[in-house]
């Protein structure tokens, strides 16, 4: 597959599938699922539109299905996706740095995880790992994340505003409406 | 033998495990086997459907996915022992998609809306049982479904009519702001008036 499928719009598709270390699954699913207690490491970088960590523990093999032959993982592993703006390179520089001591948590119980879990030695560790996309749709590819939270932002004012002017005279309406959207 | 079945964390009352939900916004996460035909088959597919809009429009249409992929691994990268150095035996078809709505709407908009693109994505997948009727699907997609450990959304209680409304409108009312201050009060009322009427279905 070309890294060209792995970008929709401005928007780019990133995957890593990462063997976890044997006998540590559990302690990484464990750490993973407390992560919605503090708040998602993922909010620290704020070109990210929508992440995951799934952990896979083997394919699915049905004798029913006519596969001839079984075929299972070696080791369980770790995926990491996220769907966020611009080029790959910058956004896994301040992945590796914002996110060290998570990626210590996450990385550094796979498999060939370079010891400091962060910087430039994470972000090859990464990149190593990726898995391209064969097709990546965005539905609002051209939208940063920061276009799309002020654009919500807006149309919930919008919306305020619609509700809170009714029966306003013009000249009333016009003053309140600069007040609150200013005037370009 | 099988591989264990998905996780059974807590489920919400449209079906969807707890751990892929984050607001409104839902994740999948779907592996199948493929075909030996899938491998030279799906490239050509993707390629084909990346550069023909219109294969793409009833997705844009449904309104619910904000962001979707499908990749095909053929070998898994080698990071040293305890991992084992192989060519996988088959390749595999990874999914995920992150849409708003219930699991169950999903599959079912998925499989009587994108019945035939359905059947090109997944028919080199072993055991796709056929988009319609919507039951053995379903349950092909449990089977093959893994449960996300963790899952993030920046904009958490938008629903993409939410998002697309909200960019729609950007577009709009950027005149009315940049004039607003110039214009008569009169002529900004009416000005706003027309606004409302074109924005509505938006907001």
């Amino acid at each position: 597959m070309s890294s060209k499928n792995n970008v929709n719009g401005q928007a780019y598709g990133f995957q890593a599938m990462t063997p976890i270390e044997p006998g540590k699954e559990h302690e990484l699913r464990g750490y993973l699922e407390g992560m919605h207690a503090a708040g998602s490491p993922l909010e620290k970088l704020p070109r990210t539109h929508m992440g995951r960590f799934v952990i896979v523990e083997d394919f699915h093999n049905d004798p029913s299905w006519g596969q001839r032959k079984e075929e299972h993982l070696d080791l369980q592993y770790l995926i990491f996706t996220s769907n966020f703006d611009g080029e790959l390179d910058s956004y896994l520089d301040e992945l590796c740095e914002v996110m060290a001591p998570e990626a210590q948590e996450i990385w550094g119980r796979c498999v060939g995880c370079p010891a400091s879990a962060a910087g430039d030695e994470l972000k090859a560790y990464l990149k190593h790992n990726q898995i391209d996309c064969g097709f990546f749709y965005a539905a609002y590819g051209a939208a940063t994340v920061p276009e799309v939270k002020a654009a919500l932002r807006q149309r919930d004012e919008l919306i305020a505003f619609a509700t809170s002017s009714q029966g306003l005279g013009p000249e009333a309406l016009q003053e309140a409406f600069i007040a609150r959207f200013g005037s370009e | 033998m099988s591989a264990p079945p998905p996780s059974q964390g807590p489920v919400t009352a449209t079906g969807t495990a707890s751990h892929n939900i984050h607001g409104q916004a839902i994740a999948i996460t779907v592996f199948s086997t493929i075909k030996w035909w899938g491998k030279p088959f799906l490239p050509v597919l993707f390629a084909t459907t990346k550069r023909v809009p219109k294969l793409t429009g009833t997705l844009v249409k449904l309104s619910f996915i904000h962001f979707a992929r499908w990749s095909v691994i053929e070998q898994l990268p080698y990071n040293g022992p305890p991992q084992t150095k192989r060519k996988l035996r088959y390749p595999h078809m990874y999914f995920e998609s992150n849409f708003n709505g219930g699991w169950e709407e999903y599959i079912d908009a998925f499989s009587h809306i994108l019945t035939s693109g359905m059947a090109a994505f997944w028919g080199s997948s072993y055991g796709f049982p056929k988009a319609l009727p919507v039951g053995p699907f379903k349950r092909y997609i449990q089977v093959n479904e893994t449960e996300a450990s963790h899952y993030y959304s920046a904009y958490p209680q938008a629903t993409i009519t939410m998002i697309k409304g909200a960019l729609d409108v950007e577009g709009k009312v950027a005149p009315l702001k940049r004039n607003a201050a110039k214009m008569e009060p009169d002529a900004f009322a009416a000005a706003y008036e027309r606004f409302l009427t074109e924005a509505q279905r938006s907001l």
